[in-house]
């Protein structure tokens, strides 16, 4: 299990860091949005570490095995709307970005330079 | 109960912006209520610290639940040091943007997002939960970074948007080390792994969290190798906005960075120490070189923001106590003149048609406000760190801190790149303010109110007259850093 959790991060993060540094803003845009669900796998799997049994069910109907950690899904239900939030408003910016500057790709976004 | 004081710098701000953003057709009485919030925030952090100067560490336990389980908000000295200064900077902005004839101060927006910022600004100075620390800077990037976008500048945008792809990369890093704090020691109280790593021996994956925290609080504060966004987004920002970034939203990191090395990893700060003094002085000599050609009065003080952080962070790196009490002094006085001398810029520039800042085209443009003048004359003497302005005193306490740790190369150099400081301000001074306009210059018969600023130089020049309650503030504040256990039995009890 937590190989599989190790794995997923890292090849979400990797498409994450490879999207971000794309020209085209919205790719990059996307690959922000990638980078922050492979934080939310990696906050998950910081708390499935001891088992993956919900932490609260009937004490009868329980599946054997240790409970995971309800704290973390909070978290992530934090973090996802905070960079939901942030997300949105990218896109936003950026599409108000083509329509004054004419253009998405970052390259040509280079007015405040010098 | 003077624990409930700690909710008044978060929490008036906020209800201030729900109850602006209900207001939104009235924007005189929307205006006026966010200055009534920006000044009850102000006045409950100066109870706080009236508070802490008893002795003792406030703590607010949100929602009744006992501190390692549940968020609490820790006031202490170096907090409550940080959110004065904050929160006396924000309410002079709000009280900027109230005479300001920008476009974008017009915004029903503008007002609840300004009184956001400032809510997320002392969350993150206040709270005691490292989770609840990114929740608040996320606000405080989310709103600024908003508050840019809409600046009259067209440019805004595009540094809105780099800034948010950097300062997002940030918060990444800051929760990647949060997650592996939490895998190490299953708590997010900042008291409690504070406690474990003082008793543990340390694990590989908590020294990581060490490395990681530290990368997002120096990209917040904008130091060497994270800098690159920081001139760009300072100077595209609408005035009121700009001279709060410039000045007390960098200064976030460096209360993180004090944070987490007096707090949680008192054993690796040696290291991190020897680190923050070669940044530092890279920072100072980049800052204040890259000010020195920059013709751009606003980009010109983004710059040397960037150098001066660089002294705080020298300071802090010193790390004896009296460095680390004058670097304290150093970043508060920094940010009374640093946001005054924006304001000052900006109201120079509000007078010209195009609203720039260019020292081709607003030079000469202050020849006829001659308070305006006065003003940024008394600023730059305070950059420049100039008896008897309050520069001066952060300065000196700044180089006894130097001469108390021994360092001798590093005390050279920052009291040699000092001077480059009074350069770039005097020839700024002189093109604004004295020599004649190149060619025919039209200006605005009204511009924005230079109230504010005015204020804030009135607190520079008495924080200069009277040094002593500052220094001594200073004094105690690392004396009770340098003894982590009063935190900690402050927030868990025992």
């Amino acid at each position: 299990m937590n190989i599989l959790f190790a794995l997923a991060t890292g090849i979400m993060f990797a498409m994450g860091v490879f999207q971000l540094l794309r020209r085209d803003l919205i790719k990059a845009g996307m690959g922000f949005y990638i980078l922050f669900t492979a934080i939310n796998l990696l906050f998950l799997a910081v708390g499935a570490y001891n088992g993956s049994v919900p932490a609260y069910v009937d004490a009868s109907s329980r599946p054997a095995g240790q409970p995971s950690d309800p704290l973390v899904q909070a978290l992530i239900l934090t973090a996802i709307v905070i960079s939901f939030g942030s997300y949105a408003l990218l896109l936003g910016l950026i599409a108000v970005s083509s329509r004054r500057f004419k253009t998405v790709d970052s390259d040509e976004l280079d007015q405040l330079k010098g | 109960m003077p624990n409930v004081l700690l909710i008044g710098p978060i929490f008036i701000p906020l209800a201030f912006a729900a109850l602006g953003v209900t207001l939104s057709r009235y924007r005189t009485l929307q205006h006026g209520f966010g200055l009534i919030g920006g000044v009850l925030a102000w006045l409950s952090s100066i109870g706080v610290l009236l508070e802490n100067l008893q002795g003792n560490i406030l703590t607010y336990r949100l929602g009744g639940w006992p501190p390692p389980f549940g968020i609490v908000l820790v006031g202490d000295l170096l907090a409550s040091v940080f959110a004065v200064m904050a929160t006396t900077v924000v309410a002079a902005g709000i009280l900027y943007a109230l005479g300001c004839k920008d476009k974008c101060v017009r915004y029903p927006a503008f007002m609840p997002l300004f009184l956001a910022m400032g809510a997320g600004l002392n969350g993150a100075l206040y709270t005691g939960d490292i989770f609840t620390l990114f929740v608040f800077i996320e606000l405080m990037v989310i709103t600024s970074v908003i508050l840019v976008a809409i600046s009259d500048n067209r440019l805004g945008l595009e540094a809105a948007i780099k800034y948010l792809f950097i300062s997002a990369m940030g918060t990444l890093f800051l929760l990647i080390g949060i997650a592996a704090l939490y895998a190490t020691f299953g708590t997010l109280n900042m008291a409690d792994i504070g406690r474990l790593l003082a008793n543990d021996q340390r694990p590989l994956l908590a020294q990581a969290a060490a490395v990681l925290l530290m990368c997002a609080f120096l990209l917040k504060s904008a130091v060497f190798p994270f800098h690159f966004w920081q001139p760009d987004f300072h100077t595209t920002a609408p005035t009121p906005i700009g001279s709060m970034l410039s000045s007390v939203v960098v200064k976030v990191g460096i209360y993180g960075l004090i944070r987490m090395m007096t707090l949680m990893f008192t054993a690796e700060a040696p290291l991190i120490q020897e680190l923050l003094i070669i940044l530092g002085i890279i920072g100072i000599f980049f800052g204040s070189l890259g000010a020195l050609r920059t013709y751009d009065a606003k980009r010109l003080l983004a710059y040397s923001t960037f150098g001066q952080i660089g002294f705080i962070l020298v300071g802090i790196g010193w790390g004896t106590a009296a460095a680390l009490s004058g670097a304290l002094v150093y970043a508060v006085n920094h940010a009374f003149v640093k946001s005054s001398l924006l304001m000052i810029t900006g109201v120079v520039s509000s007078r010209t048609m195009t609203k720039t800042a260019r020292l081709s085209e607003i030079g000469g443009a202050g020849k006829a406000l001659a308070v305006t003048s006065g003003l940024y004359f008394l600023g730059g003497l305070a950059l420049a760190g100039v008896p008897p302005l309050n520069g001066f005193v952060s300065k000196v306490a700044l180089a006894r801190g130097g001469i108390s740790a021994g360092h001798w190369l590093a005390l050279g150099l920052v009291v040699g790149a000092g001077v480059i400081t009074v350069l770039y301000m005097f020839r700024t001074w002189q093109w604004i303010f004295q020599q004649p306009p190149a060619g025919e210059l039209k200006l605005k018969p009204v511009g924005d109110s230079p109230l504010a600023p005015a204020l804030l130089i009135g607190l520079c020049v008495l924080l200069g007259l009277y040094a002593a309650p500052l220094l001594d503030i200073a004094a105690r504040t690392v004396s009770q850093l340098s003894n982590p256990q009063l935190y900690i039995r402050a927030v868990l009890g025992g």
